[in-house]
């Protein structure tokens, strides 16, 4: 299935997306229709993004719009414009689930939703919106609003544990991260020699689904299989992940629909919710409870800044002199830091952009690189930049905007009462309840995976 | 400076590559205020129209735009005025325009098309009918926008310029006259 398509009918072949492709995907002569290579694709949606030739009146006549709009699935009432290269949508999977009284719903959200949804109802750029996120929501009539924040927390539970474990004895390094599904596609297509370095840590919205689906249904005291586990993620690359065909530890397949931050927006207009006069609601408990170190995940560093606040505390079992690792907080291309854990200096890099990661990658087989985790992102500037957020308009708004969505999520990990993942208290909970420990047998069985090599 | 005559955008095909980022800025702009286009596409509730027009022929492609004629042929055509010439810039006034193409048969560059019009996030019905009203889409230099026009700013490659002519011309004749000047110079060089 095809996650990310160029429709040949719009595509005047400018080939602006090949330039931010970081697959090296987009194949076609200048000045015609592009297509892209199903097999190098990492369904980044950069493309998406950059796309600008769009259905017109000019250049495609009357009929064009509704019979691009019919092609693609997308809701009657759609205004929006329609581009060549575009996401599938699955909209009306996600409408089937909430009108079946049978299906118990449940959705989550990427932290990198909140902090852009805002802008697709005229919100200014980087809108802090967590609580209209949840009423919008609730009004559209999910059983249960949890959170990808949550997620991210345990997500740095397990992958903590497991790369302070590698440090000591003596497992594979560097590790790197494995939240972010397009760039373990690109190490598994590109480097399959190197998969063993990925931390076996699913991703936040795999860790979410399989949770919902176990502990989440004993809460609920419901069968596993009634409850419908949908996904809203900046993200294009996120229905492929959960797609894959091992990603049902839970019983059932752990994530049924992955939508984006746009599809979303899309599904409020179209239920005619009004964004404006919505009162903010919290996120669901206990599994819509986060930290700021899960809020984080949504920038480039952020992944590695949170397990660096629980890791420090692993490792001397004393709190982080101070919770702000700006020393990670990276924007370039491939930064380095050096932490120092008591005895411990832990050497990390942060990558920001798939594009960066080779030369990063062929010091690692060269073995001349000496890391020990290394946070990849295929996004430019992580997932606020990603290939599922609001699409900007104009090209000039874009840096001005990514720095607020970054800022804004910056901000909330400060206002918020818990900063560190093991201080979360419905994490405790679930270890104490469910999982036992971090890096147990059924916190392994359900929380990580392997990977194709 | 003075303006003396009308500002023009002007496309160069050896630069543009065809993305159409001019077209969509042109519209986000001109949407903003009546029709509440913010900064995304999901903010879009109206069709897309433009005031310029990606051309491809054989050999490449840019856009083409209005050239803001001095006697423009559009405003001579132009029964109901709805074409009117502000600070040396030919305008559209769209809802005096009635769409009776005379404007589009006037114009020599095909700079002029017309589009649905629409107010306040929707298209206008016409007085007597069901469709939408159109009105004659032309460039008006960004008239209202500080920062001048949108598709000059965004194109990717500066495929796009704004030409003041006059003072092109003034630079053109002060280039001639440094060239006549070197060229006598070194025709009598050494003699001095």
């Amino acid at each position: 299935m095809m996650i990310v398509s160029i429709d040949p009918e719009l595509c005047t072949g400018c080939r602006e997306c090949a330039q931010v492709c970081p697959a090296f995907a987009i194949e076609g002569e200048q000045g015609k229709p592009q297509t892209i290579n199903a097999d190098r694709c990492v369904m980044c949606g950069q493309c998406v993004q950059k796309c600008k030739s769009c259905v017109s009146l000019v250049m495609h006549g009357k009929d064009a719009y509704d019979r691009v709009r019919r092609k693609r699935n997308l809701p009657v009432n759609t205004t929006e414009p329609l581009f060549a290269a575009h996401a599938v949508c699955n909209l009306d999977k996600v409408k089937a689930a909430l009108a079946d009284p049978e299906r118990f719903t449940i959705v989550q959200c990427a932290p990198a939703v909140r902090v852009a949804i805002g802008e697709d109802f005229r919100e200014k750029a980087g809108a802090l919106t967590p609580g209209k996120l949840s009423a919008a929501l609730h009004k559209l009539g999910f059983d249960r609003v949890y959170d990808t924040n949550f997620a991210a927390d345990v997500t740095i539970m397990e992958e903590g544990t497991e790369l302070i474990s590698r440090v000591k004895d003596g497992g594979v390094l560097p590790m790197f991260t494995s939240c972010c599904p397009a760039w373990v596609r690109f190490l598994e297509n590109t480097y399959p020699e190197l998969t063993d370095h990925l931390s076996s840590a699913k991703s936040p919205q795999q860790i979410g689904g399989a949770i919902f689906k176990t502990y989440g249904a004993q809460l609920e005291n419901l069968d596993g299989s009634r409850i419908c586990s949908i996904s809203v993620m900046p993200c294009t690359c996120k229905e492929y992940e959960c797609e894959r065909p091992e990603m049902k530890d839970s019983g059932y397949r752990d994530v049924d629909v992955a939508i984006t931050t746009r599809d979303l927006a899309a599904l409020i207009k179209d239920a005619g919710i009004d964004w404006d006069t919505l009162e903010e609601e919290p996120f669901d408990a206990p599994l819509g409870i986060y930290s700021g170190a899960g809020t984080i995940f949504g920038i480039t560093g952020g992944v590695m800044e949170a397990a660096i606040r629980t890791g420090y505390e692993l490792v001397t079992g004393e709190a982080i002199p101070k919770v702000e690792v700006t020393q990670v907080r990276s924007t370039e291309g491939f930064r380095r830091a050096e932490i120092r854990m008591g005895d411990l200096t832990l050497k990390v890099g942060v990558v920001a952009g798939l594009k960066n990661v080779i030369p990063v990658l062929e010091a690692v087989k060269a073995g001349t690189l000496d890391l020990h985790f290394i946070e990849v992102m295929t996004c430019p500037a992580g997932c606020v930049s990603g290939g599922g957020q609001p699409k900007l308009l104009m090209d000039t708004d874009l840096e001005q905007t990514l720095q607020a969505r970054r800022g804004a999520l910056l901000d909330h990990d400060v206002e918020l009462p818990y900063r560190k993942s093991h201080e979360n208290p419905a994490v405790k909970q679930l270890y104490e309840e469910f999982l036992e420990k971090p890096g147990s047998r059924p916190a392994h069985h359900l929380l990580h995976t392997s990977y194709r090599s | 400076m003075e303006k003396k005559i009308g500002f023009f955008v002007i496309g160069d095909s050896t630069k543009c590559t065809g993305c159409r980022a001019c077209e969509l800025a042109c519209f986000t702009v001109h949407d903003q205020k009546e029709n509440h286009v913010g900064k995304t596409a999901g903010t879009v509730s109206i069709p897309v129209v433009y005031r310029l027009f990606l051309t491809s022929f054989e050999e490449g492609c840019m856009p083409v735009q209005c050239r803001h004629c001095e006697d423009a042929p559009c405003l001579n055509a132009c029964l109901q005025k709805a074409i009117s010439r502000v600070d040396h810039q030919v305008i559209v006034h769209p809802e005096k325009c009635i769409g009776c193409k005379d404007c589009m048969q006037a114009c020599p560059f095909g700079a002029i098309a017309l589009l649905p019009y629409c107010r306040d996030g929707h298209t206008v019905a016409q007085a007597g009918a069901q469709e939408a009203r159109i009105f004659a889409s032309k460039c008006d230099l960004c008239q209202d926008r500080p920062e001048g026009p949108a598709c000059v700013q965004v194109c990717p490659h500066q495929a796009l310029r704004l030409v003041d002519p006059e003072k092109e011309r003034e630079e053109k004749n002060i280039r001639a006259a440094q060239t006549l000047y070197l060229t006598r110079n070194s025709r009598e060089g050494g003699c001095r």
